[in-house]
C-alpha cells in the first residue's frame, strides 16, 4: 500500500487589496500510515493553510489551491485537487475561479472523506464546540455517523466511553454539560473525543494546546500520544512549540514564508545527525534555552 | 436577569395568550346564529346578569360575539405566522448558505417583496381580489417573509465562519443537519419565536384596521373584534359598552402576544447560554 497522504507542490494564493499573495509556495510533504508528522513554523508561515487544503476547507472567497493532494484510503491514491483545476482560469496575470463550481467539486470529493477518512481538531477548543449542545450530544453525533447500527442508549454509552478515553474525570457529568461549563483543557479533550469518535484515518490537530496552561498542555500532548500509540491512526500535528513536536512526532517539517525549509526524522534531530537549517537550529536553541531556564 | 417584574410579565402575558388560544380552539365548536341573536328589546344593555358584557345596538350578547370574534383572526394568524417563519427561515438559510443562481433568485424575491408597504399592499389585494381573512392572512404571511429571512440570513452568514461550524463540516456532519438543526433550531429559535408572535399580532391588527375601514374585513353579521369596534360609528355616542370590550380585547391581546413572544424568546436565550 502506498502512503496515506502525499502532498506535492501545493500552492495557495489569495487575491488581496495589495494584489496577489502566495501564502503557501510549493509545499511538499507526506505521511505514512500510522505516522505522526509534526509541522513547525512561525506565525503566518502557512501551516494552517496547508492542512486546510488537505481538508478542502480553505476559506476566503478568492483562495486558489493548486498542486496535488494524494490521499490513499487503501484502494490507491486519489488526488483530492484533481478536478479543481478545471474551474480555475487565468485572466491577465491572475487566476480566477468559479466559486460555486469549486465549492460543489470540493463537496463532491470531500463529502465521503470528511469525518471518516480525516477530520480536525482546531485551536481554541471553546469555539470549536457547539455552545448550545451538550458535550454528550456532540460526541453522540459522531458516534451516530461512525456506528449507525447503535440505538440511542448504545450511542449514549459509547459517548461516555469516549469521554472516559480522553481522560475526563467525571465522564457522566461532562456528558450532560455545555462547553461554557468546562475548562479550556476539558473542552479540548471533548473536541478530541468528538473527532476520534468518528474513527478517522487521519487526524489533523492545529495547535490544539494554544491558550491552555502549561500543565494542561502537557496533559493534552500526553493524551494524543496515548491515543495514537496503537498506530492505527495517522496525525498531522501543527505547533509553535518544538518540544511538543519532538515528544509526539516521528518526523517533522519546518515551514517558513510558505515554504518547507526542512524535513527531518525526530530520531535524527534528537541524535544530532546531519546539518540543520539555520532556522531549525534557532528553534532548537530556543527550546534548549527554555529547558535550561526550567531546569 | 429575569427579575420579579419580568416573571410577572411573563406569566401574565402567558395567561392571556393561553386564554386567547383556548377560546380560539373552543369557539368553532359552539354554534352561533347571528340572526337569531338579534333582540331589539334587549339592545344596548350594560354589563350585568344574563349578559355579562352587555348587548349591542341589535341586542346581541357582546360576550358571545367577543368569543366568536376570535375566529376572525385565530386560525388566519396562525397561518400567517406559520408561512412567514417557515418560509422565512428556509429562504434565509438558502440565501445565507447557497451560492450562484439559487441565491440570486431568493435574494431578488426577498428584496422585491420587501419593497411593498404592508398595509397598503393588503388593501390593494383586497380591492382586486375577493377579500377574505384567509387571503389577507396569506398575504400578510408572505409580506413578513423578507424581514424574517433577513435576520436568518445574517445569522447563517455569521455562523458560517464560526470554528465549530467548520469543525462540524470537517467531522462530516451533513449540511442539511448543520443548517436545520445547529443553526435554525438551536441558534435561531428565539428569533423565530419573536417573529412568529409578532406576525400573529399583526394579523389581528390588520383585521381590526380593515374592519374599521369598512369593506374589506369580516362582514356583519359575522362577528369580528374589528367590526364590533367599528359599530361606534352607528352608535353616535349612545352607549360605550358594545365597543369598549372588543377594543380592550384587541389592545390587550396584541400587547400580550408581543410581550409573551419577547419574554419567551429571552428565556430561551438565557436557558441556552
Ligand atoms: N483569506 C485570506 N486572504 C488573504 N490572506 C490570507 C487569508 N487567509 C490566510 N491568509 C494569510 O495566509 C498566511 C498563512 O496563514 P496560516 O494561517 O496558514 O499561518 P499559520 O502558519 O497557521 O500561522 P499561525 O501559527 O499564526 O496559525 C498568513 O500570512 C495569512 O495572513
Ligand atoms: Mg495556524
Amino acid at each position: 500500500m502506498s502512503r496515506l497522504l502525499d502532498v506535492r507542490d501545493l500552492v495557495i494564493e489569495f487575491d488581496t487589496r495589495h494584489g496577489r499573495k502566495r501564502v503557501v509556495d510549493g509545499v511538499s510533504f507526506h505521511l505514512e500510515r500510522g505516522e505522526v508528522l509534526g509541522i513547525l513554523g512561525e506565525s503566518g508561515s502557512g501551516k494552517t493553510m496547508s492542512t486546510l487544503a488537505v481538508l478542502g476547507l480553505v476559506g476566503g472567497r478568492p483562495g486558489v489551491v493548486q498542486g496535488q493532494v494524494l490521499f490513499d484510503e487503501g484502494a490507491g491514491p486519489q488526488d483530492l485537487l484533481a478536478d479543481l483545476g478545471r474551474v480555475v482560469k487565468p485572466r491577465g496575470d491572475r487566476l480566477v475561479k468559479n466559486d460555486r463550481r469549486w465549492q460543489r467539486l470540493v463537496h463532491r470529493t470531500m463529502r465521503p472523506l470528511w469525518g471518516r477518512a480525516m477530520t480536525a481538531v482546531f485551536q481554541n477548543p471553546r469555539h470549536s464546540l457547539d455552545p448550545l449542545m451538550t458535550i454528550g450530544a456532540q460526541v453522540e453525533e459522531s458516534v451516530r455517523l461512525a456506528q449507525p447500527e447503535l440505538d440511542r442508549a448504545g450511542r449514549a454509552g459509547r459517548a461516555v466511553e469516549w469521554l472516559a478515553r480522553v481522560q475526563m474525570n467525571d465522564p457522566k457529568r461532562v456528558h450532560s454539560s455545555y462547553a461554557h461549563e468546562l475548562s479550556g483543557g476539558m473542552c479540548q479533550r471533548a473536541m478530541i473525543a468528538v473527532a476520534l469518535a468518528r474513527a478517522p484515518m487521519l487526524l489533523i490537530a492545529d495547535e490544539p494546546t494554544t491558550g491552555l496552561d502549561t500543565t494542561v498542555r502537557a496533559e493534552i500532548v500526553a493524551l494524543f500520544r496515548e491515543l495514537l500509540a496503537d498506530r492505527r491512526r495517522s496525525m498531522l500535528y501543527i505547533s509553535h512549540d518544538i518540544r511538543e513536536v519532538l515528544f509526539l512526532a516521528d518526523r517533522i517539517i519546518v515551514m517558513r514564508h510558505g515554504k518547507v525549509v526542512e524535513t527531518v526524522a525526530v530520531a535524527d534531530l534528537k541524535a544530532g545527525v546531519g546539518e540543520r537549517h539555520p532556522y531549525t537550529a534557532s528553534l532548537l536553541a530556543a527550546a534548549d534555552l527554555a529547558f535550561e531556564a526550567a531546569a | 436577569m429575569g427579575g420579579r417584574a419580568e416573571r410577572i410579565a411573563f406569566w401574565g402575558s402567558g395567561a392571556i395568550v393561553a386564554l386567547v388560544i383556548a377560546i380560539g380552539l373552543v369557539s368553532p365548536l359552539i354554534g352561533y346564529d347571528p340572526a337569531a341573536a338579534v333582540d331589539y328589546e334587549q339592545k344596548l344593555l350594560g354589563p350585568g346578569a344574563g349578559h355579562w358584557l352587555g348587548t349591542d345596538a341589535q341586542g346581541r350578547d357582546v360576550a358571545m360575539r367577543l368569543m366568536k370574534g376570535t375566529e376572525a383572526f385565530f386560525l388566519p394568524g396562525l397561518m400567517a405566522a406559520g408561512i412567514a417563519t417557515m418560509a422565512g427561515a428556509l429562504l434565509g438559510a438558502i440565501a445565507g448558505y447557497a451560492e450562484g443562481w439559487g441565491r440570486t433568485l431568493v435574494v431578488g424575491f426577498l428584496q422585491l417583496v420587501d419593497t411593498l408597504p404592508r398595509l397598503i399592499f393588503i388593501i390593494l389585494v383586497c380591492t382586486i381580489l375577493n377579500p377574505s381573512i384567509t387571503l389577507i392572512a396569506g398575504v400578510a404571511g408572505v409580506l413578513f417573509i423578507p424581514s424574517i429571512a433577513t435576520v436568518i440570513r445574517r445569522k447563517v452568514e455569521a455562523l458560517g465562519s464560526e470554528d465549530y461550524i467548520l469543525a462540524h463540516v470537517a467531522h462530516g456532519f451533513s449540511t442539511t443537519r448543520i443548517l436545520l438543526y445547529h443553526i435554525l433550531w438551536l441558534q435561531a429559535r428565539p428569533l423565530l419565536i419573536r417573529q412568529a408572535t409578532y406576525v400573529f399580532g399583526y394579523v389581528l391588527f390588520v383585521e381590526t384596521a380593515l374592519s374599521y375601514l369598512g369593506d374589506y374585513g369580516v362582514q356583519e353579521p359575522t362577528p369580528s373584534w374589528g367590526n364590533m369596534v367599528a359599530q361606534t360609528r352607528e352608535l353616535g355616542g349612545a352607549s360605550a359598552w358594545p365597543w369598549v370590550f372588543p377594543a380592550v380585547a384587541i389592545a390587550v391581546t396584541i400587547a400580550a402576544f408581543l410581550a409573551f413572544g419577547n419574554l419567551l424568546a429571552r428565556r430561551d436565550e438565557e436557558a441556552i447560554r
